[in-house]
């Protein structure tokens, strides 16, 4: 034993000797915002468009002066998509490596379980993907914001959407859903289905859903159910690479075929709407958090212009929701003349910005962003981007979709 | 003159453990606090492996029931974190007498593969599960309050955490190096060398095989409950078997043939992550490289390989 | 019963592509005694190969499918020669961790080179839209993985019963001392054996690509559901590799179907169940585990 204790000793001095030269911060330095994001596996396709539309603020801010007369700079950690390394990345930037603020999250556990610890690290965070409704409900806190649309606003947007159709409309009126098993399928049913209710008493909400796992892959048994059952209108929440195989799978089965009012939650993200091309069916429901094309403002045609000249393809909602985020520090920097971390968290709350998806409101009493997801109707293909166009463009009012501040159960 | 040696740079190495959060910057506290955990965790696991020669895929199954069992005793029941732990101790011995029960019969490959077969079931249990366990947002938000016995401790503050876990793992260590060093101990390393010898000593290879399973599931469901508290969420990834894969990685990196190889290799294991992913995101690549490296020309670990070295010189 | 006719065929088309991709994983486990890890690594950077022949290149499906594969299978000659080859005479857990390794390395290779996007290879024109088939439309390309999966069985039953090669490596896998005494040059052998394994493991990639989104996690995802597949039908036999990959298949097309609340825990059971009561699989041959 004794013998063995050598190389600790060394791991122990060679740790210790490189302690003491992180940490330091001067005025001058530029500002520093640490970005958590997925930047390996399955879905790192994710946190490279947030590093995207992060990229392009950061060098449009430089280019005009920088932030409180500062440069800004990004330092990334990969959450791998898991809290308990999104957790020690947080503490990471803000102890080590000086973050002043941090943005990020695209998955729902690593918010869940990362935004608790906000108190202690003093720093703000804003949230640019992640969607579950807790982080701006029950877990909310003094340093968490949210610029992208939450689950609760994305589904009473489609039980608004869902009323209008053939499939409500008529008597009988079954609703299943196909949904990825965890807890953002579930919840977007749950909340989905209260919703319609409301509208709607006498929607069915059949007791049949369908979950596959994450990543299944095929899902074609669930289509096959689907299709079996008495189902008039499907609710269908799986995403990214999952759902590019589900509607193509869903096409070998005819299912877009059948007598079906099909609504997907993220269906328009641009991501899969480029993998799928014309093999995305038209005449669905689409949604998405953020549509390049359904804003009509000089932020919006800027930002556009600006990814399309930089990356060649139309930017998707993370890209945005990022892109967002980063003049909103901007902003509450300002306003607070600092870049303290509570000065600047508090100048977020209930603060204003022009955003490309129009004028965005961090809601004072549970800090989320009111906005409003867009929803549409696949259409024709885009003559140059090579992806479906949405028609039947619906925005909604951000305070209409929003639950009220005692249903989010927040208490700031 | 080398005992002295040694016994000195023991002593400077524990003085450097306990002084951390006075002369490292912050943010070491909460590196050397999952140092410490890891490498318990990793420890636990050497028990079967370097020690018995068992290759389990699945020993994230009990540090992860112990995260879970800490995290839903603080937030239905709010004991003193002493009891916690004695919970998820408790938790994880249970697990591991049930799956050690079936799976200690096997060997080699097929030990690995049903321990990684029950390892992934305790995952999707806790995936699925979801009015118990949250399902997969895992279980977060719930807080600290007294350690126990009396003492007036401040979990919250992160030094403090630190030095509770440090003399959390101490004991857990010197216990675990007790073992090693007992009759039983032997025995276990005998199994390893030539599991049929034992067997004709007329000593029950399978019992003890399942006894050193128990442990080592005990073991890795104290650090699991050492882990939820530091950060702050049970979820479902610190079931999964690719957490099983990284106490294999630290064993290895460290030196499986030493009873601090697997602490040593949970230092280099979290420090390297800490330091490469601040340069570059493609960490993954980098461990790949390290780890083929010292699979085929550092199979000793890097505590071996300082200790062949070491013995060299000082001939 | 339509519903019943048309879980049966997509367990069937489910079921052949695992046993494409796992085979491979069972005949290097069978002669080298490797665990390969890496497997499903191969199994992605195949799919990834195709991809770039396909929609870069623009060559047919049908010459991806051959070039593909034989990239892969020189790849891993390399891989043999510079790494395995050190291991070769370790235990089972050296080769574990050295393959898990490469699949570390290449996992992070094939985020840098093709990006961290979805990626969508269209199937040929021939074998794109449904047919009608025992009561329910069946995608012809699911046919078409169905049909290549049972010439490939055959191919396989004909290389190792009926050829000289294929006894040499039975004879490996029995006892590789005896065989080199027999004047067999086993080096060769082994790494001929690897890449092969990995051609396996690509043809599976290529196979699935019309199928399955690419995008960088893909041999993860794959990887755990070849062990399932491998275990339940037993390590080193192939005609267990076919009925494991069909059994998982099942479990994957009817319990989606029909016991939709233990998806995700069902094929871990299986596994345990099988390695509890018959160690050496379904189709393994005596009890030495």
């Amino acid at each position: 034993m004794k013998k063995m204790s050598i190389r600790n000793l060394l791991v122990a001095m060679t740790a210790t000797a490189t302690l003491g030269t992180a940490g330091t911060s001067y005025a001058e330095d530029p500002i520093r915002i640490g970005g958590l994001y997925i930047l390996s596996g399955s879905a790192a396709t994710y946190g490279e468009f947030a590093q995207r539309g992060i990229n392009l603020a950061v060098d449009e801010i430089n280019d005009s002066g920088g932030i409180l007369g500062r440069q800004v700079e990004m330092i990334y950690e990969d959450t791998q998509g898991k809290a308990s390394v999104a957790i020690q990345a947080a503490r990471k930037l803000v102890y080590s490596e000086s973050a002043d603020a941090l943005v990020g999250l695209d998955s729902s556990g690593v918010a869940q379980g990362m935004v608790p610890t906000m108190p202690e690290l003093q720093k703000p965070l804003i949230i640019t993907h992640a969607a579950t409704p807790d982080v701006t409900g029950k877990l909310c806190n003094a340093f968490t914001y949210r610029i992208s649309v939450n689950v609760a606003q994305n589904m009473k947007a489609a039980a608004m959407v869902a009323a209008e159709t053939d499939a409500t409309k008529t008597d009988a009126t079954n609703w299943t859903t196909i949904g990825p098993d965890y807890a953002f399928g579930h919840q977007s049913w749950e909340f989905f289905g209260n919703y319609l209710k409301e509208i709607n008493p006498d929607v069915n909400l059949m007791s049949e859903t369908n979950f596959p796992r994450f990543g299944a892959e095929d899902f074609t048994p669930f289509i096959d159910r689907v299709m079996d059952s008495d189902a008039e209108g499907v609710l269908i929440s799986v995403w990214g690479g999952d759902l590019v195989n589900f509607i193509r799978q869903a096409n070998n089965r005819g299912f877009f075929e059948e007598d079906l009012e099909v609504m997907f939650t993220v269906g328009a993200a641009t991501e899969v709407l480029t993998a799928l091309g014309e093999e995305m069916p038209e005449g669905v429901h689409l949604s998405t958090r953020y549509w390049y094309e359904a804003y009509d403002n000089d932020t919006n045609d800027r930002f556009v212009k600006a990814y399309l000249d930089a990356y060649g393809n139309p930017p998707s909602y993370n890209a945005e929701g990022a892109y967002a985020a980063i003049y909103a520090y901007k902003q509450a920097m300002e306003a607070a003349g600092t870049t303290d971390g509570p000065a600047v968290a508090k100048a977020l709350s209930g603060m204003s910005m022009e955003a490309p998806n129009g004028t965005v409101t961090f809601r004072a009493g549970d800090n989320q962003a009111m906005v409003s997801p867009n929803w549409g109707v696949s259409g024709p293909m885009h003559p140059e981007h090579g992806i479906r166009t949405l028609t039947n463009l619906q925005i909604f009012d951000g305070e209409e979709v929003a639950r009220t501040i005692e249903a989010t159960g927040c208490k700031l | 003159m080398k005992t002295k040696v040694l016994m000195a740079i023991l002593a400077v190495v524990i003085a450097g453990l306990i002084a951390v959060p006075w002369i490292a910057s912050y943010f070491y506290v909460f590196i050397f606090t999952e140092i410490l955990i890891l490498g318990l965790f990793a420890a636990s696991f050497n028990l079967i492996f370097g020690y018995t020669g068992m290759l389990s895929f699945g020993h994230a199954a009990f540090f992860g029931i112990g995260a879970y069992a800490t995290a839903l005793v603080l937030i239905h029941l709010e004991w003193p974190f002493l009891a916690c732990l004695l919970v998820s101790m408790g938790a994880s011995a249970l697990l591991a007498l049930m799956i050690g029960f079936l799976s200690v019969r096997l060997n080699e490959v097929y030990f690995a593969m049903l321990t990684l077969a029950f390892g992934m079931m305790v995952f999707a249990i806790a995936y699925q599960w979801r009015s118990v366990t949250n399902g997969s947002d895992g279980l977060a938000g719930f807080t600290l309050g007294s350690f126990g016995l009396g003492l007036d401790l401040t979990l919250a503050n992160p030094s403090v955490y630190y030095h509770v876990v440090l003399g959390i793992v101490a004991i857990a260590a010197i216990v675990l190096y007790v073992i090693c060093r007992s009759s039983f101990g032997m025995i276990l390393k005998a199994i390893r060398q030539n599991p049929e010898r034992v067997s004709f000593a007329g000593l029950n290879v399978r019992t003890y095989r399942l006894v050193a399973f128990v442990i080592a599931g005990i073991f890795a469901g104290l650090a699991g409950g050492l882990i939820a508290p530091f950060l702050r969420v049970a979820s479902p990834e610190l079931l999964h078997w690719s957490m099983s894969a990284e106490p294999i990685l630290m064993a290895i990196l460290g030196g499986t043939g030493f009873f601090l190889g697997p602490f040593i290799g949970s230092a280099a294991f979290v420090l390297l992550e800490t330091w490469i992913t601040t340069y570059t995101e493609s960490w993954m690549l980098v461990l790949g490289i390290i780890l083929a490296l010292m699979v085929i020309f550092f199979r000793k670990g890097l505590l071996g390989t300082a200790i062949d070295w070491w013995m060299e010189v000082k001939k | 019963m339509s519903g019943i006719g048309a879980a049966l065929l997509n367990s069937l088309d489910i079921g052949l592509l695992l046993f494409i991709i796992a085979v491979g994983l069972n005949i290097v486990f069978g002669v080298l005694n490797i665990i390969n890890f890496a497997h499903g690594a191969l199994y992605m950077l195949g799919a990834y190969l195709a991809f770039t022949l396909i929609n870069i290149a623009g060559m047919p499906f049908g010459a991806a499918l051959i070039l593909a594969p034989i990239g892969v299978a020189i790849l891993a000659v390399i891989i043999d020669r510079v790494l395995l080859r050190f291991i070769y005479s370790r235990d089972v857990a050296d080769s574990l961790l050295l393959t898990f390794a490469i699949l570390l390395i290449i996992n992070e290779s094939v985020r840098m080179i093709w990006g961290s996007g979805i990626h969508v290879v269209q199937p040929p024109d021939l074998l794109s839209g449904s047919v009608s088939l025992l009561g329910s439309s069946v995608a012809t390309y699911s046919l078409f993985v169905i049909v290549i999966g049972l010439l490939l069985l055959a191919g396989l039953w004909y290389l190792f019963n009926r050829t000289r090669v294929g006894r040499i490596m039975r004879a490996a896998a029995l006892d590789r001392d005896m065989a080199e005494a027999l004047c067999i040059n086993t080096r060769m052998v082994v790494t001929g054996v690897f890449a092969f394994g990995a051609w396996l493991a690509a043809v599976g990639g290529v196979m699935a690509a019309p199928m399955r989104a690419l995008d960088p996690g893909m041999g993860d995802k794959i990887i755990i559901e070849s062990f399932i597949v491998v275990v339940i039908g037993g390590l080193g036999s192939f005609p267990g590799a076919l009925l494991g990959a069909i059994i998982l298949g099942l479990i994957h097309g009817f319990g989606g179907r029909y016991l939709p609340e233990v998806n995700l825990l069902l094929p871990f059971v299986g596994m345990a169940l099988v390695l509890l009561f018959k160690p050496n699989g379904i189709m393994g041959k005596g009890a030495n585990a």
